[in-house]
């Protein structure tokens, strides 16, 4: 996203103020479009999900500081929330619930102060590594300080402790939907804006090149430690909506896998643009509650798509969605739906005949004995019988040949779409 | 040409018995030097004579084993570049230097921050800075790159580079701009295009440039230091540097030999 629009320094324009209005109608239309409880319960998710990320990214993207204990912020968020929201109950506080996330971020805010005083000193290997040590430390200590973590079982609460706002009890999914979309609207706004202000421009100068940014009066290490301090105040909103949602927060909101989870969801999303770990978030959820209930292997299927876009595309699924830009702003596009087409259909085929033989594979060897018949895309088939093997091989085989057949008419088509018309690009 | 400043005032920057080892390799062997107010002063010197390496000491790259230099009369001993940036010095790099992710207009604006008091500001949108709009493209306007605004500064041509890495240097507002090697690795018409532009951005600045090629800054500079082997030779006007024997014996004998 780069700056096009500081010729007009005055006023917003259309453009600037249309993704934000549909977005915000999209989230309140979709309880609508997706009306059932457990349709909501992933949007939540997603929701939580994708102010996390975009906190990771202010991180790995825009500060080029590689974590790989964030979720510390987030857990810690989570907790700090819990107990307030404890504490507002027996005392019967007038606090309403939707102001919660303001303590959680302020606590992640706090934590990521102390942490980042000495962690962001340096960026690269050494911060990765000082994130990583803290996130075990204090995943360690969740078992140990057992008043504030709550040991194995975590800290729950009641989320309807308070008395109604307007009339809201947060009883049901859809109350707490809204809540958690505002807080999303809210705190996306904030970090877009923060990536426009002069420290979250710096944070740009010193990810590129520290030495540089330092002989234009900036402190590399303040940059980092500013960037560092906005990124836990967030992850700090994401875990209060993660504990407002669930009403339960446990060692697993501040794990280490939770850390490697969120940096697997942000590079997916892609990290060279600022809605890149939205789309990140919004997939991965997808896979882990839509994938989850129709394969165990859901997990296996997320890594090799992980691995195919840190090798194929490490711009991610937005630089994926970037890259045809140019093609449509020349309005050429269509050149490329036909060969697009040509080659995506077969490969998807041929990536489903992979993974029903892995499927096959899974089900041979680990169902119990005499269970010889599982579904497979709303087939019944018998994994221990070559034939649906045999058909299976077949149709990768033909699939991953018709692929590459017609893979350099793509990249002919590709260079077509992407060359300005009377001269070369 | 010569603009001998009154010594009575502290000299832009004042280096005193600079020494510099690496290991037991002596780099800098004991150097003395005094860079006036408002002069364009030039160090030149064959290869490793420590040219670069008194660069990166002046400017905090790397510490000094012993001795002192001082900026506007404030020894810099111990300071972060960024605080002896913010005394007002402002440096290029002799490897481009730049945000090659950003566009050139970018780049610019990004060295303006600080001079223009945003800090570390978290509650301005730089975009609706006109003070930053404006100045950049000043600045661009300055070193002819008004028409490469939008471009990612990463495509840009080496020459177009170098003269955006003097942008960025000297939009901060320095009064003491120090330029290493500005015209390495450019053809003759791209050094002199490049001679032009710092002559013209360096106006009632004090320039520090340090150069291989003493051609290059003979038209330039008002006063020059050679340096050979970690010590300097001689210091003064053009003329009187290239008329002096230590000088054509130690450097120029070698250059003209390296260069026929």
């Amino acid at each position: 996203m780069t700056d096009t629009t500081t010729h007009s320094a005055k006023g917003l324009t259309m453009g600037q103020l249309a993704p934000w209005v549909i977005a915000t109608a999209f989230l309140v239309a979709m309880p609508w479009i997706f009306a059932s409880n457990s349709a909501i319960t992933i949007m939540n998710q997603m929701a939580i999900t994708i102010i996390f990320a975009l906190s990771y990214n202010m991180l790995l993207g825009q500060g080029g500081m590689l974590s790989f204990g964030h979720a510390v912020y987030m857990g810690a968020g989570g907790f700090m929330c819990m107990h307030v929201m404890n504490m507002v109950q027996d005392q019967g506080l007038p606090l309403p619930l939707p102001l919660l996330p303001v303590f959680g971020g302020l606590f992640g805010l706090g934590l990521a102060t102390i942490v980042g005083s000495f962690s962001t000193r340096n960026a690269g290997t050494v911060f990765a590594m000082i994130s990583l040590g803290v996130g075990e430390l204090i995943a360690a200590s969740s078992v140990i300080v057992v008043s504030f973590f709550g040991g194995e079982e975590g800290i729950s609460g009641d989320r309807t402790y308070g008395l109604p706002v307007f009339g809201v009890e947060f009883l049901r999914q859809i109350e707490v939907y809204y809540l958690i979309a505002f807080w999303l609207v809210l705190s996306t706004l904030l970090m877009f804006l923060f990536s426009r202000t002069p420290i979250g421009r710096m944070a740009n100068a010193v990810r590129d090149n520290p030495e540089r940014a330092e002989f234009l009066g900036y402190s590399a290490r303040w940059v980092r430690f500013y960037s560092f301090c906005a990124s836990g105040f967030f992850a700090g909103i994401a875990g209060a909506l993660f504990a407002i949602n669930y009403e339960i927060v446990t060692e697993e909101n501040l794990n280490l896998g939770l850390s490697g989870a969120i940096l697997l969801i942000t590079f997916l999303g892609g990290i060279g643009v600022f809605f890149g770990p939205i789309i990140g978030a919004i997939v991965f959820t997808l896979l882990q509650t839509v994938l989850s209930l129709q394969t165990e292997l859901w997990q296996l299927y997320v890594g090799a798509l992980f691995l195919a876009t840190v090798m194929f595309f490490p711009s991610g699924l937005a630089g994926v969605l970037m890259m045809h830009v140019p093609a449509i702003k020349m309005g050429k596009w269509r050149y490329l739906v036909l060969p697009y087409v040509k080659t995506l259909i077969p490969a998807i085929f041929g990536i489903l005949g992979v993974s029903a033989m892995v499927e096959m594979m899974f089900h041979a060897r680990h169902a119990p004995t005499g269970d010889e018949e599982m579904g497979l895309f709303w087939m019944t088939v018998d994994s221990t019988s070559p034939l649906p093997w045999l058909v299976a091989a077949i149709i990768s085989v033909v699939c991953f040949w018709v692929t590459r057949r017609n893979a350099p008419e793509l990249v002919a088509a590709w260079h077509m779409a992407n060359t300005p018309d009377g001269g070369s690009a | 040409m010569t603009m001998h400043a009154s010594n009575l005032t502290a000299p832009a920057l004042d280096i005193v018995g600079l020494r510099k080892s690496f290991g037991k390799a002596e780099i800098i062997r004991g150097i003395d030097l005094e860079v006036y107010k408002g002069e364009r002063h030039a160090i030149i010197g064959p290869n490793g004579a420590g040219k670069s390496t008194l660069f990166n000491l002046i400017t905090a790259r790397f510490a000094p084993t012993t001795g002192s230099i001082s900026l506007h009369g404030q020894n810099l001993a111990g300071m972060a570049p960024y605080q002896i940036n913010r005394l007002g010095l402002s440096r290029s790099f002799q490897i481009t230097n730049i945000f090659p992710k950003m566009t050139v207009f970018e780049n610019v604006r990004c060295a303006l921050l600080w001079s223009k008091g945003y800090k570390y500001s978290f509650w301005n949108i730089v975009s609706r800075s006109q003070d930053l709009t404006e100045g950049a493209d000043a600045v661009l306007e300055q070193i002819n790159l008004a028409g490469r605004r939008n471009l990612p500064a990463g495509v840009l041509s080496y020459a177009e580079q170098r003269a955006l890495e003097i942008g960025v240097t000297i939009a901060g507002g320095a009064d003491v701009i120090m330029l290493d090697e500005p015209t390495a690795g450019m053809s003759h018409s791209e050094t002199d295009y490049i001679v032009d532009l710092i002559r013209k951005v360096t106006e009632n600045k004090t320039l520090v440039m340090v150069e291989h090629d003493m051609g290059v800054v003979f038209g330039l500079a008002d006063r020059i230091s050679v340096l050979v082997y970690g010590e300097i030779i001689a210091t003064g006007a053009p003329e009187e540097v290239r008329g002096n024997p230590k000088v054509q014996e130690a450097y120029l004998g070698a250059a003209l030999e390296a260069d026929h």
